[in-house]
Order: C-alpha cells, then sequence, then structure tokens
C-alpha cells in the first residue's frame, strides 16, 4: 500500500505563496522511517522541513526547483 | 553507507549536536544564534534544546564576546562561536591574532585555549566588497589557529567533529555557497554527501581527492572544488583527464598530498576564490617548487579572483570570480 | 574578610615591598649591557619592561580582597598585580630573563605571565585582558562553580572598543567581573585629560548598568575596601563593578622614558614612604619592623633573582614547541 507525501496545508501561513523542494535527504528507492525529514522545502528565504508520514520505500515524483503548492503530492512512500 | 543525503548544514549541526548533548563544557555563542541557528544554521533548534546558557545570543560586539570566548576555554570550557560572514574579523581580528592563537604558546603550553570559531566565507551572490571576501589566507596566517574548509557534507560532519575534540582554536571556514542553506538556492550537488547517522572524525592537514585524474591536477577549497569539478567535467569531453584536489585544511596543509598528485600529473591549475596575491595560490605552488621543480612541466597557472574589491553587479561579479570556464580553459592552455 | 586588620595592613606592606623590590631588581638588571648604547634586544633581560613602581597599593588592596577561585587577567604591566596574587616569584624572574624554568619556558616574557596555579594571566595588547576576564566568569556561571574574574587595564584601555563591548555584556548578563582600571595619569606620553572625555571612568558604570567606584587615595587600605565592596557585589549576583583607583607610574612607560613630557606641578607621589608611616603612625608596625619587611622581601627578591640567573636557557629547538596543544613540534 503507498501512502502519498502531500506538502502539508499548514506548512506555511499564507496560501497563496509557493514554495520549492531544494533538497531530497534520502535518494529514491531509500527506506525512510516515519517522522524522517526527508525533503527541505524553501518558501521565499525560509526553509521548511517534510516528513516522512510513514515507513518505507520513498519514490520521489517531484525533483527540486519545481513549484509547488500546498496539498501537492511530491512523492508517494511504498 | 546510509542512503540518506545530507547538506553542509545539516551534516554540521548533527556533528555539533551529538557533541554537546554529551559534553557540558561545549556551548555556543554568537549573534542571532538562540533565534536563528547560526549563519549556517549549524546551531538550528539548538536554543530550544539547550536554553539561553548553552546558546547564547550576544550583542554586535564580535570583540567582546570573541575575547570571552577565549576566557572560556581557558577556564575549561569550549566555545563555538558564530562569526556569521569572514569580512567582519576587521572588528575581532586582534583577539584571533594576539589572544585565541598564541596564549597556549606564550604560556609555554600552560594554558589551552579549545575553542571553535564558524565562519562563512565567500560571495557569487551579489552581495558586493564588504560581504563577498574569502580572506582565507588573512586567517591562515596566524601561527597558532588551526584553519580548516571542508567543501561537502561528509567532510562538514566529521572536521566538525574533530574540530570540537581539538584542544586549539580552529576556525573552520564554510563558503557561504556550499553549505546548502535556504537563502542560497538550490544545493550544489557536489557539497551533498551520504553521511552516516553515527558520529566519525576527518582528520585536518589531509586532502582529499574528488576525481582522480591523470593529465593535470586543479587544486581547491570551499566553492572553488566545485568549479574544479564542473571544469572538470568539461575537460572530459575535450579528452583531457583533470584530478580535482581538494585542500580541506589550510592549517595544517598537506603539501605532501599536493605534491603527489602534481607529480603524477606535471600539470597544475591553482584555483582559490580569494584574492591572487599573498595567498594560498601562491602557498600552493612554493610548496611544490620548493619540493620538487622537476616535478612541473609547464608552469603552472592560478585561477583566482584578482586583487579588486568584489564588484556588486552581477556581469562584473561573475567575471572575475574563478569559476568553472576559466579553470577549465587554464587547463587546457597547459595541455596545448 | 572586609575589616582592616593590623595583620591584614602588614600584609599589604610585605606585599608592596616584594613587588617594589621585584621591579627595583629587574630596572637594575635592565641597564646591563645597554649602556651606553641602549637597544632593546641587548643585556640579560631584554625586550620591552613595563615596571609597576607606585602602582603597588593596586595589587596588594585588590588581591587581598579576592580568594583562590578568583580568576585575573593583566596587562602589558603586571608585576604588582602577579606578586600580589601569589605567582610564583621565581618563575616570574626566570621568565623575564627568558630562562627555561620561567612561567612559560621562556616564551612569553615580562608582558605575558601565565600562572595557572593562581588563576593568573596577561596579554600585552591594551585592552585584551577584558573579554577573557568576562569569559571565564561566564565559564565558572556554567560551570556552576563559584569565582570572580578582574580584568586589571590602565585608564588608557578604558578608551579601547573592547572596553564599551564588554563593560556592556557584563552589566546585560550581570557576570561577576570587575575591571580595575588604574588610573595613572598617563597613556605613554598622553595625559587621560587629553584621552578621556571624562574625568572618571567610574561614571561610565551607569552606560554599561554596572556599579562604578573611585578611590583616589593610592592607599591599598582604601583599595582594599572598596574592592570588598566590588566582589561582594559580584558574589551577590549583582554583577560587575568599575572600580577606578587613582594610581601612580613612578619609572614612566617604560624604562628609557625619561618622562620628560611630565609637567612639574603633576609629579607623581611614591606611595610606599606614605604607607610605612601610616602603619607606624597607627601603631600596626614599628620603623624597625617596617624596615625588618622591606629587608626580608629584598631577600626574597634576590633569591629569585639568583635562581633566574643560574637557570638555563631554553634550547633554541624548543622555539617550534607548543604551538599547538597536543602535538609534537
Amino acid at each position: 500500500m503507498a501512502t502519498d507525501v502531500i506538502i502539508p496545508t499548514d506548512m506555511w501561513a499564507e496560501d497563496d505563496k509557493t514554495g520549492s523542494i531544494v533538497i531530497w535527504l534520502y535518494k529514491d528507492g531509500a527506506q525512510v522511517r516515519e517522522g524522517d525529514i526527508i525533503a527541505e522545502v524553501l518558501v521565499e528565504k525560509v526553509t521548511l522541513e517534510l516528513e516522512a508520514p510513514t515507513s518505507g520505500t520513498l519514490r520521489i515524483k517531484v525533483e527540486p526547483e519545481v513549484v509547488v503548492n500546498k496539498g501537492d503530492l511530491v512523492a508517494v512512500i511504498e | 553507507m546510509s542512503d540518506r543525503i545530507l547538506t553542509m548544514s545539516r551534516a554540521g549541526r548533527e556533528a555539533l549536536d551529538w557533541e554537546m548533548e554529551r559534553r557540558p563544557e561545549i556551548f555556543c555563542m554568537g549573534e542571532d544564534v538562540f533565534k536563528f541557528g547560526g549563519i549556517f544554521g549549524t546551531m538550528d533548534g539548538f536554543g530550544a534544546k539547550y536554553g539561553p546558557e548553552r546558546v547564547i545570543s550576544t550583542p554586535i560586539s564580535e570583540t567582546g564576546f570573541i575575547g570571552m570566548a577565549v576566557g572560556a576555554a581557558m577556564a575549561g570550557m569550549h566555545p563555538v562561536v558564530d562569526l556569521a560572514y569572514i569580512d567582519f574579523i576587521g572588528v575581532c581580528y586582534n583577539v584571533l591574532l594576539n589572544t585565541a592563537s598564541k596564549t597556549h604558546y606564550m604560556s609555554g603550553g600552560a594554558v589551552k585555549v579549545p575553542m571553535t570559531l564558524l565562519i562563512g566565507t565567500g560571495g557569487g551572490y551579489n552581495n558586493a566588497a564588504q560581504h563577498s571576501q574569502c580572506l582565507h589566507a588573512t586567517v591562515a596566517h596566524i601561527p597558532g589557529a588551526k584553519v580548516v574548509y571542508p567543501s561537502n557534507a561528509y567532510d562538514a560532519k566529521g572536521m566538525l567533529h574533530t574540530a570540537l575534540r581539538d584542544e586549539n582554536f580552529v576556525i573552520f571556514l564554510t563558503h557561504k555557497g556550499t553549505a546548502g542553506v535556504g537563502w542560497m538556492g538550490t544545493p550544489i550537488r557536489t557539497t551533498l554527501s551520504e553521511v552516516p547517522i553515527e558520529p566519525y572524525t576527518v582528520p585536518f592537514g589531509k586532502v582529499r581527492i574528488c576525481r582522480a585524474g591523470t593529465d593535470v591536477t586543479i587544486t581547491g577549497l570551499g566553492m572553488s572544488v566545485h568549479e574544479a569539478l564542473k571544469a572538470a567535467d568539461a575537460l572530459e569531453k575535450d579528452g583531457i583527464s583533470a584530478e580535482v584536489v581538494d585542500l580541506r585544511s589550510l592549517s595544517p596543509l598537506d603539501r605532501d598530498g599536493i605534491l603527489e598528485s602534481v607529480a603524477k600529473t606535471g600539470r597544475l591549475v591553482v584555483t582559490d576564490e580569494d584574492y591572487l596575491s599573498f595567498g594560498v595560490s601562491g602557498e600552493v605552488i612554493a610548496t611544490v617548487v620548493e619540493r620538487d621543480l622537476s616535478a612541473l612541466r609547464k608552469p603552472p597557472i592560478r585561477v583566482t579572483t584578482p586583487d579588486i574589491p568584489i564588484p556588486f553587479s552581477r556581469p562584473l561579479e561573475q567575471a572575475i570570480l574563478p569559476l568553472a570556464g576559466r579553470i577549465a580553459e587554464a587547463a587546457r592552455r597547459l595541455m596545448a | 574578610m572586609s575589616e582592616l586588620t593590623d595583620e591584614l595592613r602588614r600584609g599589604f606592606w610585605e606585599v608592596m615591598t616584594l613587588s617594589r623590590a621585584f621591579d627595583d631588581a629587574m630596572i637594575a638588571l635592565y641597564w646591563e649591557g645597554k649602556l651606553p648604547i641602549f637597544q632593546f634586544g641587548a643585556g640579560p633581560l631584554p625586550g620591552e619592561l613595563h615596571c609597576s613602581n607606585g602602582a603597588e597599593p593596586v595589587g596588594a588592596g585588590v588581591c587581598a580582597a579576592l580568594s583562590p577561585d578568583d580568576m585575573i587577567t593583566a596587562d602589558h604591566r603586571p608585576h604588582h598585580v602577579a606578586v600580589a596574587r601569589g605567582v610564583d616569584l621565581n618563575r616570574m624572574a626566570a621568565e623575564l630573563l627568558g630562562k627555561k624554568p620561567g612561567l612559560s619556558q621562556g616564551k612569553g616574557g615580562h608582558m605575558h605571565i601565565y600562572d595557572p596555579a593562581v588563576n593568573f594571566a596577561s596579554s600585552g595588547i591594551i585592552a585584551e585582558g577584558l573579554g577573557p576576564a568576562a569569559g571565564m566568569a561566564l565559564a565558572r556561571r556554567l560551570q556552576k562553580r563559584p569565582g570572580v574574574a578582574v580584568a586589571f587595564i590602565g585608564e588608557g584601555a578604558a578608551n579601547q572598543g573592547a572596553f564599551h563591548e564588554v563593560c556592556n555584556m557584563v552589566g546585560l548578563w550581570k557576570l561577576p567581573v570587575i575591571v580595575v582600571v588604574q588610573d595613572n595619569e598617563w597613556g605613554v606620553s598622553t595625559a587621560k585629560s587629553e584621552s578621556t572625555a571624562v574625568e572618571r571612568n567610574a561614571d561610565r558604570a551607569s552606560a554599561y548598568a554596572m556599579a562604578g567606584e573611585w578611590v583616589g587615595t593610592n592607599d591599598p587600605d582604601d583599595i582594599y575596601l572598596a574592592a570588598v565592596r566590588a566582589v561582594a557585589r559580584a558574589r551577590a549576583g549583582e554583577g560587575g563593578t568599575i572600580l577606578e583607583l587613582k594610581t601612580a607610574r613612578l619609572t614612566g612607560h617604560f624604562m628609557g622614558d625619561q618622562q620628560a613630557y611630565i609637567p612639574e606641578q603633576m609629579k607623581q607621589v611614591d606611595p610606599l614612604p606614605l604607607y610605612r608611616a601610616k602603619l607606624i603612625r597607627d601603631g600596626v608596625m614599628t620603623a624597625e619592623e617596617a624596615d625588618a619587611i622591606e629587608a626580608r622581601a629584598k631577600e626574597r627578591m634576590a633569591r629569585a633573582m639568583q635562581f633566574a640567573k643560574d637557570a638555563p636557557y631554553p634550547d633554541p629547538r624548543e622555539a617550534f614547541d607548543h604551538v599547538f596543544a597536543g602535538e609534537a613540534a
């Protein structure tokens, strides 16, 4: 069963702002544990941390430097 | 190895956190460290975790608080001080030059000054002449100060563990563009490393061969390592095999390691984002020439920032930085 | 502790005469090899020499108010403080002569006196002891150990940026730091009135939320009582004090300074005969006892000087030792 990794709607305050993943902290296909910080998301000058919602194998769907919005699917964990 | 990839910022923080958890003598001080976690986020979250006693935000008083760090070190602590930009050494240089670096010697070994000074260096992001300098030669010139300069996450963690276990004054430099902090864009790929979760040390005074090659040696440090690696990629397409040597540590400097590479390739391009004259680039060449003049088949070439203040405007700054294009061109000249 | 007992006052006389004996012996030796042609580097006591003659009451009075846990940084003129603190006299003398058994094995010289056994350090850079002193106090706070730090500086050093930066942090963080401003009226040839906007540096304390005290007598009794008050405030968690003490610099900025720039009306008074007379007048000691104490001090210093003269020089190869801790040269 795969779990979507979604940019949380409360990750930053303003709905109209967009962010971008600057780095995935695990390789595609790596084993991650629930709660691991798996990516850095940059919103303007502020770096935010994206946590793994569950444990499993990380499948990256969105590469760094692509614009992301709240609610966007950026990876799945299998 | 883990599958975990870290930025230099995160890797350094992991080392400092591990040491601070176990050693009450370590404490942090500097401007804005409590709320902002230091220039590279090395102390990010430490304010909440360790409290204001061990993560001390200071007034804008570099002479004062770095002087205090020396006294605290003399009294048995190991301060970790964040000086943000190396351009600011002007307002505290006396402490570095005359106190932190000389107390052990002037006391005939009776007094130790174990402290780690974290400083960001370098430009390339249009911050002009007072916030873009490297100046690593200016601190490496001080006897009694160790000066190290990791350029990737693995070394950042290992060398910070080493610094925190050293009994001396260690100046720990990080080029702003390599750290992987939010305000400098997407991290440079070659700064990222697979970083073990467990602690480890990387010794000072050993070069790292980032890329093996046979035709030309390119030495670099900090950001210029990554420009050299880009140049090496370009050179490979021309059939030129470049060896990229990361100096990593200026004091001590691995002179044998430099010569070993040059003896193999016979050609030397020295890259350095610091000013051209009286600096590391001249020191690298002197090291080779003094030890074995016959190692060089051609006169070496320096690719550095020229002896001018760093200009603000993007086309002006880009024109003077030691970027990959200039480095590759120098290597091609040596191969011609 | 805070009462001026006869024993304490005799102790001041002992310390002041020993400090004077130290400096007088060094001054006598200093000229060996430097006459008729003066050269700093010549003779058995080479380099610059900044003597403390006239400032002995400062060292005696302040150090008597301190305990062994407390920490001291001194400046380029450290002898009177070092002697009063109980820095090893033989090894300090040997250090001045650049000898191997010196406190720093000949690597420091007279401006750089370090004796960790009594928490004493000095620096030759003006105002450079302030930051380290505050840092030592901070260290003790973090270590949850007692200890007051005292930085001895001159009135000229109060115009350095470090003074402002460090005093501000001492006040901000209520650190147990006493800044002893030794006002000998002169920064080399520049009079305090020519360099300092305020008459008293102690008045600057209000800018840093520190206490300020001024003692104008160059008398160890008064200095001691003021220091006791400052130490009590520091130990009680009430923070730091700028303690300005008017004192004297009888032998110039350094040896060879003819002090021709000092006008007649500013000629300074030697505090030692005054204090001697005071103790005799107060019945603390007789003239004979005073002389005997002074003679013992000179005799003690003679032994230290003999130790220093007899001691070997370091091997030239030792120049490469102690650049870094934990490493062979």
